[in-house]
């Protein structure tokens, strides 16, 4: 939820009336057609509920982007939730998205997985909201880049995934679980411990928000 | 003529002393004005043979009379619902029903009875809320008293008498009655500095006296409106052929120590729980069945709405039904799609109108319906009503319906705390039921061994909810509630109870009906006058 500190009255008027202004300029965009989306199989449709059209992802039930995203690092990560290395302690969104990696078996994993590659990768129509200094980041990114490659593409040899395009809020929350603990600390978890000692390169409170807004950029 | 005061002349001087609104009042008093029409909300204007058409995203209430009212002005309508049924929080659990929780689907399993249901969403009626009323008469709903505050119900606070439970009454009878000595003490020790001549003092200390039943001496020695200790010596009911026994007045410091004289006490008292209250016989969805019946336009579920697009001709949707995308075009779009998801889906809205719909926070609820093989709790002499416990469950409630049948669908928690939602959202099922189950058993000793299956639902994991009341703060209402009620560019008209004052409350979601029908008549007559 956006916090609304010190708003004062006067920035409250202004905002109204600026809105007027944008009722009478909604845009006549080109129209969607129907068959620019994907036709979601019958048992995936509540990925959508969560993560947005197209799975694009949407902040507001904190559900990342997921087109776009490799078909091996979606296998990887629904594993991961059913082993419980992800979506268990001090994580309530990781728990909110673990039930939905548990009800499916090998195969539902499997197709699972052909569904979401094949939803074809666009940008995400939300803002990023990321704060951080890119140019702080950059140089900070260089040891990242190692694995996740130098445009963020990722690698799947090291198991690395795509950064560029996912949501900035979600990289950095993960840098978070990383940096806490919350993730890649369970038993078994090979690459998430890789990325959990990997994370000390990004010390202190603004190195991840750095980082975050240099990926945001590439 | 100064005897011929006529009722004019009477209003005048009303209107002198206190403004128009004043007068009006007291025309409405005087019987001189209609008062608000009672009947048909006449919201919206017939047609007369003009073409109009309106898509109605989502299908719980709020579409349901925008959809009742416009398709009897002559209306075009189609809704469109994402999940299997029609109803959205308005929502009755019977036997063999899909609880549609994401990753933890459920069929319930009560027995195939017309008293054993539940309601999991919306439960209980206030009689000034007008629209659902006013809906329940005009469909044919036919509505019982439910009873909400329950004097024999059970008090239990960990931390209060070791954790056991006391009656209602006895709380409230003994916290009244502190109370009341306490401030006959400060009023009489004050008296003589006080602004009250000494009639007003001799009554206020009456008044005190009356309140908590205090001795003549002003002080609370027990009441018998906290009950007598049961069973009488005499006869079963205690006090009927001896004096009843008071019970040991409970200590006062201990009774502050409990939580419950914070909110729950009161809670009765307050606008929207006050007595009496009612429930519509049979089960909440009854609402919903005497819409389904009297609408003729297509309600269509498991269509999930992709895209919404304003263009200056009208709206277009995307949506898919049936493994297909499908394409539909309308004059204007009735939008109750709760916020948080709708963001998640393409549109061509302004920035700002994405910015408000994303301030709102998503609440959390979790409610358990647990079948009772008996109705243990009427042998306790608790018909209907709620007790509370300071636990995770927070609150169980027994049927107000069915009184002295076989079985019973009690319901085990009632979470209205985000924590206790989460406690049990983060549970699997059966592990829910065993919380519910432990937990009530500190209420009820033997709970466990009546409890026969259950039901679970965590409206925050709810397929196409992920939500249950819209969280605003005074600064997002604010920032954002005028906006949102307003149409936008004339076409798009957001409602649901989670643009209202009231999330959570059906009539919240008919309020905004009100107001989304209000402003597209003020379109529809501004575009019919103009052509």
């Amino acid at each position: 939820m956006l916090k609304m500190v010190g708003m004062n009255r006067t920035t409250v008027n202004s905002i109204r009336i600026r809105r007027l202004a944008f009722t009478l300029l909604v845009a006549c965009s080109t129209i969607a057609k129907a068959n620019d989306y994907t036709v979601v199989p019958e048992q995936f449709i509540y990925c959508t509920t969560c993560h947005g059209v197209e799975l694009q992802g949407n902040r507001s039930v904190d559900a990342p982007r997921l087109n776009g995203m490799e078909g091996w690092y979606v296998r990887n990560q629904l594993l991961a939730f059913q082993q419980g290395w992800r979506g268990t302690h001090d994580d309530l969104i990781g728990m909110e998205m673990r039930p939905q990696a548990t009800i499916l078996d090998a195969d539902g994993i499997e197709e699972a997985v052909v569904f979401v590659a094949s939803v074809p990768s666009r940008p995400s129509p939300q803002a990023t909201t990321s704060v951080g200094d890119s140019t702080r980041g950059k140089a900070l990114y260089s040891t990242c880049a190692a694995c996740h490659g130098n445009n963020a593409e990722g690698n799947k040899l090291l198991n690395a995934p795509r950064l560029a395009g996912q949501s900035d809020w979600y990289l950095h929350r993960q840098l978070e679980h990383f940096r806490d603990g919350i993730r890649g600390t369970a038993r078994g978890d090979i690459n998430g411990a890789q990325m959990r000692a990997s994370i000390a390169v990004l010390p202190g409170p603004r190195a991840i928000a750095d980082v975050v807004a240099y990926i945001n950029s590439l | 003529m100064t005897h011929s005061f006529t009722r004019r002349k009477f209003l005048h001087q009303v209107g002198a002393a206190g403004g128009s609104a004043a007068v009006y009042q007291m025309a409405l008093a005087l019987g001189m004005m209609p008062s608000k029409a009672f009947g048909a909300p006449q919201l919206v204007a017939p047609l007369n043979g003009r073409k109009r058409s309106v898509v109605l995203l989502g299908g719980g209430l709020s579409s349901l009379m925008s959809a009742y009212e416009l398709e009897r002005a002559g209306y075009e309508c189609t809704i469109l619902e994402a999940s299997h049924r029609i109803g959205g929080r308005n929502f009755t659990v019977r036997s063999g029903d899909f609880i549609d929780e994401m990753g933890n689907p459920q069929y319930c399993q009560f027995d195939d009875q017309p008293n054993l249901y539940f309601n999991a969403g919306a439960a209980r009626i206030p009689a000034h809320h007008h629209y659902l009323v006013h809906y329940c008469r005009t469909l044919g709903v036919q509505l019982e008293t439910f009873t909400n505050v329950n004097y024999n119900a059970w008090i239990q606070n960990d931390a209060v008498a070791g954790g056991k439970p006391i009656r209602y009454r006895q709380f409230v009878s003994d916290a009244r009655g502190f109370i009341a000595e306490l401030s006959a003490k400060g009023i009489s020790a004050d008296a003589f500095d006080s602004n009250l001549s000494a009639e007003d003092v001799e009554r206020v200390l009456q008044f005190l006296r009356n309140y908590g039943d205090l001795d003549p001496n002003l002080l609370y020695k027990g009441s018998n409106r906290g009950g007598y200790v049961q069973p009488g010596i005499k006869a079963p009911t205690a006090g009927m052929l001896e004096h009843g026994t008071l019970h040991e007045r409970l200590d006062f410091s201990e009774l502050l120590k409990s939580d419950f004289w914070q909110y729950r006490m009161h809670f009765g008292e307050s606008e929207d729980q006050a007595a009496a209250m009612m429930q519509p016989v049979g089960g909440m969805d009854n609402i919903v069945k005497g819409f389904v019946r009297n609408i003729k336009s297509p309600m269509v579920t498991h269509a999930q709405v992709k895209d919404i697009r304003i263009g200056e001709a009208g709206v277009t949707v995307v949506y898919q039904h049936d493994g297909q995308n499908k394409e539909l075009k309308a004059d204007y779009c009735l939008n109750s799609i709760p916020k948080h998801l709708l963001v998640g889906i393409d549109n061509n809205f302004p920035a700002e109108y994405i910015q408000a719909l994303s301030a709102i926070g998503r609440g959390k609820m979790f409610k358990i319906g647990i079948q009772m093989r008996e109705r243990f709790w009427e042998r306790d002499n608790i018909y209907g009503g709620i007790s509370w416990t300071n636990q995770n469950i927070e609150q169980l409630w027994y049927p107000s319906h069915g009184i002295h049948s076989e079985k019973g669908i009690m319901l085990g928690a009632y979470t209205w705390e985000h924590e206790n939602a989460e406690f049990f959202a983060r549970l699997d099922p059966q592990q829910r039921f065993e919380a519910a189950l432990s937990q009530g058993e500190k209420i009820h000793p033997d709970y466990r061994k009546y409890a026969e299956n259950f039901v679970s639902i965590t409206w925050q994991r709810m397929n196409h909810h992920m939500g249950c009341t819209a969280q605003w703060t005074p600064e997002t209402r604010e920032l954002y509630f005028d906006y949102l009620q307003q149409p936008l560019a004339g076409r798009h008209y957001m409602m649901g109870d989670q643009i209202s004052y009231h999330p959570g409350w059906q009539e919240g979601a008919f309020s905004s009906a009100h107001n989304a029908l209000s402003e597209l008549q003020k379109r529809v007559s501004a575009e019919l006058a103009s052509a």
